[in-house]
């Protein structure tokens, strides 16, 4: 049953083999998606072209289905899965910063990784100052302590917030994934007038 | 054009699908989690790996570099009658409530479950093995097999002493004259007073002890 024990399968070299693969597997899509590219990527937010949205929610929601599947057949333990915690408000404030980072970069961490992967200088710099940050933010992260460990809310996923089995909930952000689809692209057209380049 | 919205109507099709089949089909509980983990777990139980002597729960009992926890799933007139020192009352249905508690538990951690035999706690170990699979075992033939080792007969009515341990069923089987608890002397035994016995030893640590040098 998984989550499997790479290590005790492979040895430590084999394990790290193993992520080497998926990770390259992982960049080897994102830049056939076209997320190498700054310009595609800061487009989402001005729903000029929706390829972020279509892509990353579709990836979401076919490995939430896998992972549910394979957790009501026995396959996976999904209690074993690691999931990360959660603290409430700075996890608010990190993604409104890292927001503000991707619109204004045109990249997140992962991309810009690809796109430095490709020799795109902006997305060097992008990675030169995510660097930065993160070390910035290790260096002064004392001062902000206390607000950094607030609102701890243990392993906590959406069908405890909202009271729901976990099939119902999938259900639900499968529903709420094809109705943003349909929503946003029509956004789309009423402003552009079309819908994404194919 | 009309291919690919074609192929974008199945594939949104496919995937409501996909989740319509789930929210009904719903997630494993215990139960059905533990026949899903049984092939690989189950002959822990059929070979007794995880029965535990009572000499060898004592030992951790006394032990301090272990973090010992010990469930009593037993009902509550049982565990008002006796129960062993620092142990848990904890029922069976309400066991999915320790995940948070189990997975925050050390490599140096041994989780115990007592029952006044072994069909409870089997029970309950398969729920737990299920649930966070931790370094759990069970007392072997129960509280009235410890009873039977460590029980004091003057605590019992008409001197009850040794119960017998055939045909297990659940029953407590040592009559106690005060419902006393944990305030039995038989709730912790004195290591160094009770008479030595034998026992193989069943638990294994998940990280090695590095025990100081002393007197031993």
């Amino acid at each position: 049953m998984a989550p499997l024990d790479l290590t005790g399968m492979f040895g430590v070299t084999g394990s790290y083999l193993v992520y080497i693969g998926i990770g390259f597997c992982f960049g080897f899509i994102l830049e056939s998606s076209g997320f190498g590219d700054s310009r595609r990527l800061a487009a989402q937010f001005y729903f000029s072209e929706l390829r972020v949205l279509k892509v990353m929610f579709t990836a979401i929601v076919v490995a939430m289905l896998l992972v549910f599947w394979a957790s009501a057949l026995g396959l996976l333990d999904y209690d074993e899965l690691m999931v990360k915690h959660t603290w409430l408000w700075p996890g608010i404030v990190g993604g409104l910063i890292m927001g503000v980072g991707f619109i204004l970069g045109g990249y997140c961490p992962g991309t810009s990784l690809v796109s430095t992967a490709t020799l795109k200088i902006d997305g060097m710099f992008f990675l030169f100052g995510h660097i930065v940050g993160v070390l910035a933010f290790g260096e002064t992260v004392g001062y902000f302590y206390e607000f950094w460990n607030s609102s701890y809310l243990g392993r906590f996923t959406l069908p405890e917030l909202f009271g729901l089995e976990t099939g119902v909930v999938v259900l639900l952000v499968v529903c709420l994934a094809l109705a943003m689809f349909l929503g946003f692209g029509w956004i789309q057209r009423l402003v552009y007038g079309r819908g994404d380049p194919q | 054009m009309k291919a690919l919205f074609n192929l974008r109507v199945l594939g949104a099709g496919l995937l409501l699908a996909a989740a319509g089949a789930l929210a009904v089909h719903g997630q494993p509980d215990l139960d059905r989690k533990w026949a899903f983990m049984a092939p690989e777990y189950a002959s822990r139980l059929e070979n007794r790996e995880v029965y535990i002597d009572p000499a060898e729960l004592l030992h951790l009992m006394n032990d301090d570099y272990i973090e010992l926890v010990i469930y009593d799933v037993r009902n509550e007139r049982d565990w008002n009658m006796f129960h062993l020192v620092d142990a848990d009352r904890i029922a069976l249905e309400d066991l999915s409530s320790q995940r948070d508690r189990l997975r925050a538990l050390s490599e140096l951690a041994v989780v115990v479950i007592v029952s006044n035999d072994e069909i409870l706690a089997t029970q309950a170990w398969k729920r737990l093995m299920a649930l966070a699979k931790p370094n759990v075992y069970i007392l072997e033939g129960g509280l009235n097999h410890w009873l039977n080792v460590y029980g004091v007969v003057d605590d019992e009515h008409e001197g009850h002493g040794a119960a017998s341990l055939a045909k297990p069923d659940g029953t407590l089987r040592h009559p106690f004259k005060l419902a006393l608890g944990a305030r039995h002397a038989a709730a912790q035994p004195d290591e160094h007073r009770t008479p030595d016995r034998s026992y193989t030893t069943r638990v294994t640590l998940l990280k090695k002890v590095a025990r100081a040098a002393g007197c031993e």
